[in-house]
This record gives C-alpha cells, sequence and structure tokens, in this order.
C-alpha cells in the first residue's frame, strides 16, 4: 500500500519532471548528433542542445499571426505541461506518489485525453493551414490510440482489482505484470509514443508540415509546447513502470533507486527505438489500432478477467 | 467552509462558461467554453464524493470536446474560426424550449417531496456503483448498451455513402475494396 | 547584466537556420547543408523556428519578394545572410552568427520595426497567393475577406459532401521541397482536390548542377563517365535524402546526405561503397516504410510514358516506394562506375540519360515529371501529396536552363 509523499514534494515534482525531460531531451539530442554525423566521435557535446535551444527560444520575441486566436492557442500551449505535471501527481516514486487517489488510473487518463484537446487548440490557434493541419493530426491520432490505450490501462486495474495506482503496483510483488500481459503493456507503451505525439508518432508536429501544430510559434510559445512534450513523454513512459514493471518492486536497491532504473530503461528503449521506424501515418496506423490493436487489448483483458477470476 | 469555496468556485464558471458558448461567435471557443464548464461539473461531481464519476465524467467530456472538434474541421476548413458565426439558432422558439424546462426542472426541485437521508455512503463509492450496475441492474445496462451500439452501427450504415458492393464490387469478389484512400492494414 | 548576455550568448550560439533556396542553386545549397551539419546547426523547418534565413543561390527579378516574406515572419532576435558560391558558405554562416551574437541592440537583432514579426498565417508557406481568387461565400452571413484574408469558399468532397474549401501556396519556403516550385493547391481538410503547378525558375546563368556532365559533353566538352556517374549517384542520394525526411526517418536520410557529399567531394569508391549497401538494405529491410509509402502517386508506365516522363521514375511503373526503390537501384549501379575513365560519348545512347532521365529531348525531363504531378496528387492528404512529390523530386534547375536557352 503506497503512501502519500510529503508536501514539499508538491513543489518538487514539476522541477524534477523537467530535470527527466531536459536529461531525455539530452540523450535524444545525443542520438540524432550521432546520426547526423557532423563531427565524427563528438555527439556527446550535443548533450547541452536542448538547454541550449530553451535559452535560445526564451530570448525570442513571441510570433502573432494574422486574425489567430493567440489567447485560444496559448491555453491549448499551456494545456500541454499542466495536463503532464497533473498526470504525474499519481506517479509513485518508490511506493509514494504525490497523491494517490482511489481512481487514479482514470485520473491519469483524464489528463492525458486534456493534453489530447490541448494540441489540437494550439493547431488551431494561429490560423495557419499547416498548423491546424498538425492539430488535426493529433485529433486523428487520438481516435487510434485511445481506444487501444484505455484497453490497455483497464487490463492492468483488472489485474490488480483497483483502480488505485498504490494498489496497482502492491499487486506486482511476486509478478510484474509485464510477464503475464504482455500485450497490454506493448500497447501502453506504443499510446504513450503516441500520447507524447514522440518518436514515430511525431506526426501532428511533422517536419513535412514545417513542424505542424508548432509551425507558428517562437519565442516562450514554442518552448512551453516543445517542454511539456517531453514532460509527457516522461510521466507518460514513466507510468508504465507502476502499471506493467512492478513500480518499486526489486531486490537489494530500495524502491525509489527501482523506479529510476525502470523509468530510465523505459524511456531510453523508447528514445532509442524511435531511431529505427519512420514516422507513422495515420490514416494507416488508425485501421490497424481498430481491427489488430482492438481486439488483441481486449482478448488480453479476457485472459486477465479469468485469471483474477479464478485465483 | 473550504467546500463552500470550492462550490462556488466550481459553480460560478461553470455556469458562465455554459453561459458563454452561446456569447462567442467561434465555433472553437464555444467549444472549449463548454468544455470549461463540463470540467467544472466534473470537480462538482468529485466534490460530492463519487471521485469515479467526477473524473469519468472530466475523461469522456474531453474526448467528446475533441471529438466535436474532428467533426468542426470536418465541415470546414477554416483555421481559427476566422468567419463569426452564432451558436444559436430559431432564437425563439429555443428561449421558449428552454425557459419551459427550466421551469419544470425548477419546479420539480422546489415541489419534490424529497426523502430524508437513510443510512450512511458506502465507503467505498467506486465499487458500489459497479456491483450496483452489475448486480441488480445488469439486465438494464446489457440492455442499454446494446441498444447504444446497434444505434451507432444503424447511424454508420444509413450515413455511409459508399455500401460493400461499391467497395468491393457487385459480386464481392474484389481482393482490395475501391476506396480513396489505401488502408494500413492487409487483408 | 552579465549573466542575462551570457546566457543568450549561450543560446544563440546554434541558431536554427531557415534555408531559402532559389533554383539553380543547388551546389550551393549543398554546401551549405554539409557546412551546417559541421558546425551542427539544426535546419529550421519554419520561419517561426528559425533564428537566422538563409538564402541560397540568387533568384532573378522579383525572386525576392518571397524570400522577405519568410524573413518578416521569423522572430526576434533574427538574422539573415546570402549566399551564391559555394565558397562563401562559411563566410555566411559566420555573418549569421555574428549579427546574433553582437550585443543585444546592435544590428537588427533586437529592434521591432513597425508590422514586422507579425506573420500572415496562411501565407506561411508561400510567396503571396491571396487576393486573387473571389470568397465563394453567399451562403455566409459575412461575405468576403475577414482582416484581409479571403474565406474559404465549398465545394464538392471526394466523399461526396459540400464542404469548405482552402487556397493553398505549397512551398517554395518548404524544407526538403524542390527548389523554385509553387503549387497551387485547394485543401478541403487536408485532401488535396486540385493540384496546380506553378514555377518560379528564371533564366539562370550556369548549367543545372545535377545534369552538367551531360550536358557538357553533349556541347563537346571532354567529360569522364566516372565524373557523370559519380554526379547521378550523388542526385539519387540527394532525393533518396529527401524522400526519407519527408517520411519523418531523419537518421537514414542524414546518412543518405552524408554519403551524397563524400560521393561529391571524390572520395573513392571503396570509400563510401560498403556505407551505400547498408543503407540501400536498411531501407529496403524497413516493411514499415513499404507499408507507409506503398500505393501513393502510382504512376504505371503507360502513364508516364504518355507524360513524357523517362529515367528513374519510368523505370520503376510503379508507386513512391517503387521509385524509392530505383533510386537505390541506380545509386548503386552508378556507384560501380565511379572509377570508369572512358570519356562520356555524347552520341551512345546510354550517355544521354541524367538523373531525372533523357536529356536529349526536346524538354527537359523535368518538365515531364512536373507535367505529372497535379494528377498524382488529386485526392491526396496532404502529407501523402509531400511523399509524391519527394519521390519524383523534379529538378527546377533544368527549366531554368530551358528558359535560358
Amino acid at each position: 500500500m503506497a503512501d502519500t509523499a510529503p508536501v514539499w514534494a508538491v513543489v518538487l515534482l514539476p522541477f524534477a519532471l523537467a530535470a527527466a525531460a531536459v536529461l531525455v531531451a539530452g540523450f535524444d539530442a545525443v542520438l540524432a548528433a550521432a546520426a547526423e554525423g557532423g563531427r565524427p566521435g563528438r555527439p556527446l557535446r550535443a548533450a547541452p542542445a536542448p538547454l541550449r535551444a530553451g535559452l535560445r527560444l526564451l530570448g525570442q520575441q513571441p510570433r502573432r499571426t494574422t486574425a489567430g486566436d493567440p489567447w485560444l492557442g496559448r491555453i491549448g500551449i499551456a494545456l500541454v505541461p499542466v495536463a503532464a505535471v497533473l498526470a504525474g501527481a499519481v506517479l509513485p516514486w518508490g511506493f509514494r506518489a504525490v497523491t494517490d487517489p482511489v481512481v487514479g488510473v482514470v485520473w491519469f487518463n483524464a489528463m492525458e485525453a486534456l493534453a489530447w484537446a490541448a494540441v489540437w487548440l494550439a493547431g488551431w490557434g494561429p490560423n495557419s493551414a499547416l498548423s491546424l493541419v498538425g492539430g488535426y493530426r493529433f485529433l486523428a491520432q487520438g481516435l487510434a490510440y485511445e481506444l487501444p490505450h484505455m484497453l490497455a490501462l483497464t487490463t492492468a486495474a483488472l489485474g490488480a482489482e483497483s483502480l488505485r495506482v498504490g494498489e496497482v503496483v502492491a499487486g506486482q510483488r511476486g509478478l510484474w505484470f509485464a510477464v503475464w500481459m504482455p500485450v497490454a503493456f506493448a500497447v501502453f507503451l506504443l499510446s504513450a509514443l503516441a500520447m507524447a505525439f514522440w518518436g514515430p508518432f511525431d506526426h501532428p508536429l511533422g517536419r513535412d508540415a514545417a513542424g505542424g501544430a508548432a509551425a507558428e510559434y517562437a519565442g516562450v510559445d514554442r518552448l512551453v509546447l516543445l517542454a511539456g512534450r517531453w514532460l509527457l513523454l516522461v510521466v507518460t513512459a514513466g507510468f508504465s513502470v507502476p502499471l506493467f514493471l512492478g513500480g518499486g518492486h526489486g531486490p537489494w536497491l530500495p524502491a525509489w533507486a527501482w523506479t529510476l532504473l525502470k523509468t530510465a530503461a523505459v524511456l531510453g528503449l523508447l528514445v532509442a527505438g524511435r531511431r529505427l521506424l519512420p514516422t507513422l501515418r495515420m490514416e494507416r496506423y488508425v485501421e490497424f489500432a481498430w481491427t489488430v490493436l482492438v481486439p488483441l487489448t481486449l482478448l488480453q483483458a479476457l485472459a486477465v478477467a479469468i485469471v483474477v477470476l479464478e485465483r | 467552509m473550504p467546500d463552500d469555496v470550492v462550490f462556488w468556485v466550481l459553480a460560478v464558471p461553470a455556469v458562465a462558461s455554459g453561459a458563454m458558448v452561446f456569447r462567442y461567435d467561434s465555433m472553437a471557443r464555444a467549444t472549449y467554453a463548454l468544455l470549461l464548464s463540463l470540467l467544472c461539473v466534473g470537480g462538482l461531481v468529485i466534490r460530492l464524493g463519487l471521485d469515479y464519476l467526477g473524473v469519468v465524467v472530466i475523461l469522456m467530456m474531453t474526448i467528446e470536446m475533441a471529438l466535436m472538434a474532428v467533426f468542426m474541421v470536418m465541415f470546414m476548413m477554416n483555421p481559427a474560426g476566422l468567419l463569426p458565426m452564432s451558436m444559436v439558432h430559431n432564437k425563439r422558439g429555443a428561449a421558449a424550449v428552454s425557459a419551459a424546462v427550466f421551469v419544470l426542472l425548477a419546479a420539480g426541485i422546489v415541489l419534490a417531496p424529497w426523502p430524508g437521508r437513510r443510512g450512511k455512503p458506502d465507503a467505498d463509492p467506486t465499487m458500489a456503483l459497479g456491483e450496483s450496475l452489475m448486480g441488480p441492474h445488469m439486465l438494464t445496462m446489457m440492455t442499454l448498451g446494446l441498444a447504444l451500439f446497434t444505434t451507432i452501427v444503424a447511424t454508420v450504415v444509413l450515413a455511409t455513402g459508399r455500401g460493400r458492393y461499391d467497395r468491393f464490387g457487385d459480386d464481392l469478389c474484389a481482393r482490395r475494396p475501391a476506396d480513396p484512400v489505401r488502408p494500413g492494414a492487409r487483408r | 547584466m552579465g549573466l542575462r548576455e551570457a546566457l543568450r550568448r549561450i543560446g544563440t550560439r546554434h541558431p536554427a537556420v531557415l534555408l531559402a533556396v532559389h533554383p539553380g542553386g543547388t551546389k550551393t545549397r549543398l554546401a551549405v547543408e554539409a557546412g551546417l551539419r559541421r558546425r551542427g546547426w539544426p535546419v529550421a523547418a519554419s520561419p517561426a523556428a528559425a533564428s537566422g534565413l538563409l538564402v541560397v543561390g540568387s533568384g532573378g527579378a522579383g525572386a525576392g519578394e518571397w524570400t522577405d516574406a519568410l524573413w518578416r515572419q521569423l522572430p526576434y532576435p533574427k538574422s539573415r545572410s546570402a549566399v551564391t558560391e559555394a565558397e562563401g558558405v562559411e563566410t555566411a554562416l559566420d555573418g549569421l552568427l555574428r549579427t546574433l551574437t553582437a550585443p543585444a541592440g546592435a544590428g537588427v537583432a533586437g529592434h521591432v520595426g513597425p508590422g514586422e514579426g507579425e506573420a500572415r498565417g496562411r501565407l506561411r508557406a508561400g510567396p503571396g497567393g491571396h487576393g486573387a481568387h473571389d470568397a465563394h461565400a453567399a451562403h455566409l452571413p459575412h461575405a468576403g475577406p475577414v482582416a484581409g484574408l479571403p474565406m474559404a469558399e465549398r465545394a464538392d468532397d471526394r466523399d461526396g459532401l459540400r464542404l469548405d474549401r482552402l487556397h493553398l501556396p505549397l512551398g517554395p519556403g518548404l524544407a526538403d521541397w524542390p527548389a523554385g516550385l509553387v503549387l497551387d493547391v485547394a485543401l478541403q481538410g487536408d485532401v488535396v482536390q486540385h493540384a496546380e503547378v506553378r514555377i518560379t525558375a528564371p533564366a539562370a546563368e550556369e548549367l543545372p548542377y545535377w545534369d552538367e556532365p551531360w550536358l557538357r559533353a553533349a556541347r563537346g566538352e571532354e567529360v569522364g563517365r566516372g565524373a557523370a556517374h559519380r554526379r547521378c549517384c550523388a542526385a539519387h542520394l540527394d532525393s533518396i535524402a529527401r524522400l526519407l525526411a519527408v517520411s519523418g526517418w531523419p537518421d537514414p536520410a542524414a546518412r543518405a546526405r552524408r554519403l551524397r557529399d563524400a560521393v561529391l567531394d571524390g572520395a573513392p569508391g571503396q570509400e563510401w561503397g560498403a556505407e551505400l549497401g547498408r543503407l540501400g538494405r536498411r531501407v529496403r529491410r524497413s516493411r514499415l516504410l513499404r507499408e507507409l509509402t506503398a500505393g501513393l502517386g502510382a504512376l504505371p508506365g503507360a502513364r508516364a510514358r504518355r507524360f513524357g516522363v523517362t529515367g528513374p521514375a519510368l523505370a520503376a511503373d510503379g508507386d513512391a516506394y517503387d521509385r524509392l526503390l530505383t533510386w537505390l537501384d541506380e545509386a548503386a549501379l552508378c556507384a560501380a562506375g565511379v572509377d570508369d575513365d572512358r570519356p562520356l560519348a555524347p552520341h551512345g545512347q546510354h550517355d544521354k540519360q541524367g538523373p531525372r532521365g533523357r536529356l536529349d529531348g526536346p524538354r527537359p525531363p523535368s518538365q515531364a515529371l512536373l507535367d505529372a504531378l497535379p494528377g498524382l496528387l488529386r485526392g491526396a492528404e496532404f502529407t501523402s501529396a509531400r511523399v509524391i512529390v519527394a519521390s519524383l523530386d523534379p529538378d527546377l534547375d533544368e527549366l531554368a536552363v530551358a528558359a535560358h536557352g
């Protein structure tokens, strides 16, 4: 049973998530520099690139577009990191989360859905065709990932017979859910990428549409949107640890160390794996999601339900 | 006292942004004003102690408004709602209908003989809700679910312009459907 | 202010650069891309993402209009530079950096002129496509332009619904886009309903870079076959890199670009031949890439011939994925012949085939590709349209010369 962390954790949470996001973005920058191969043997020097880019954006003037709806767009932009941090509130570090409500799993899902609405809003705001194209690419993406994602979440909650994240972790004391719910785990990882519109699911911010939903944003606006995306990636990937990888359970090391290790492993896998795949286009992916992933996750949920009833 | 503060903090924006839906002349603003209103209602439901229902209201309404945006985009390629538009149609009729409904509901609230509370709320309302739905009301829920699903399928069948004969040929023998966009999953 | 200034300097040390490439500037563009890669500066995909604008090549009269429009859309602090010769790249990049890192208040950085920093949303990718078309807006309460922008009109969509549509110029400022190409498209949602090619290629002084060896041989100059093979191989690698970048696969795209530069640098074949093979295998092995690009922009041989298409697009006899494979095959074939010392025979049957097709025809091969383009784009989603354009990769330098002579 997880406890609630002390009050200072509330203050610490955004900073901890931001630090993790910077580290992950730095790792990605190193991989990108290695692939680019500009200066052979020195890709490590690209590690601070996200920080540099952040400084550059901080010093920039925000942009206006003709007949846009800047406030609506800014609400959308701000919602991305806010939703990520709110979702992160139920993320247990070791066995303690900032808060552990009875319906933690549903809360997490609701906050992600908020990010879904936010990106569309960000794309709509600037009154630019390419930016709107990016915005509704994310809507299409949501239609593709949201259902399998919910079923994966449900499966984990079903296995623990509780919607409380702490009890989901407690339910994995002996055996990780990833072991006996592999399909749900894999689908969760896929949808974590899709939700953070990152990796092969970066179509909403695709280069082909000149940056998609982010195409018209400069300065702080852009920084908040892009940083919010990394936060979302960290939080969604981090949530796979309490849901499927046993949370803080593990031998020898303290619980927080296990959480950190497992989260780092999942993030490393996702960031490195991205480089192997081209961007998924939703008009091709959505059918796969609905005709393959949804039935598969349903079968997985059925199997888990039978196990739960029999034990 | 804090409970009262929370109530008013949620209730006032809920009503205000609900009213703004009819004041804004941009589809996106109207949609998101409605979303804000519904999020506040979700918060109120949580305040009643029904955590699960409240969070589900937040979740479902957010997704619903995002879906509404899909339709918005489908019907107008008009970024940022450049074109001012009215969210009010058939003003007089609508006013009459809404006034009548309001009076009816308000009268119901005031005049109904509300029973006094007996017993205590369940320790775990989520569990109680689940047991109620899956226990005594199982038949109702199953019927409802099936009816809803049938409605969705029937609506799609009626709405779609191209049936399977258009897609797979008169003898349904075509290997690949004649769709404007090639689908992703192999058949 | 010391810390603030220092932070600002750190932030601007690796500025994102937006490239505005004029037709005829291919050789300079390659040098610019290599220079940016050496410095580790990112290439921006849109004006909002950029700190510097680098105008590559020299456009003719009126060509400054769209680069000025791009420049206005860059957020402050910003810096602009132009480069016309491959040798001037380092100077131009240094110049960009100097303006950006100059103390605040100096130069253009930090100043806000009236009306600057405001971008016209819909205009962002194009050189001014507004105003000409009238809005069919009888059903709308507010017919006519709003904030100076024309409203969307309505038309039947591909599913038989009557929906709004928007006219939009695509290019010439898009990333991984043929220099000088503008597509006037009518979009419904993100489905291209109708596309028209508008060419902004001015007459150029020089021969088109990718076709240079063959055209020089045709003029009677002595050109080695090895040099021609090298150029052909690099041209295909450039196209492959663009197609992969548009498909959202940055790593192999970067590999193809790096290979392209190695090939053009004149490095001996054994240094990069194996890497070329590895790249080919990597791309071919990706089932996902095949699933994503198959079926886009199908151009069967018969239809291609009707448009006068020659070269890889004809040989591919299929969709975007087939064209990618053909480029890979031909690049490998060319790579095998880079050490061929024999001169290019101007009248030999096989020696008139440039990277994009036969160069002895009445029209340059890219013109045929452009003719085929609008038909392929009709009904395609925005992304698919980008993939289709990249999979044909017309080279507008060729048209510049056609206009010239």
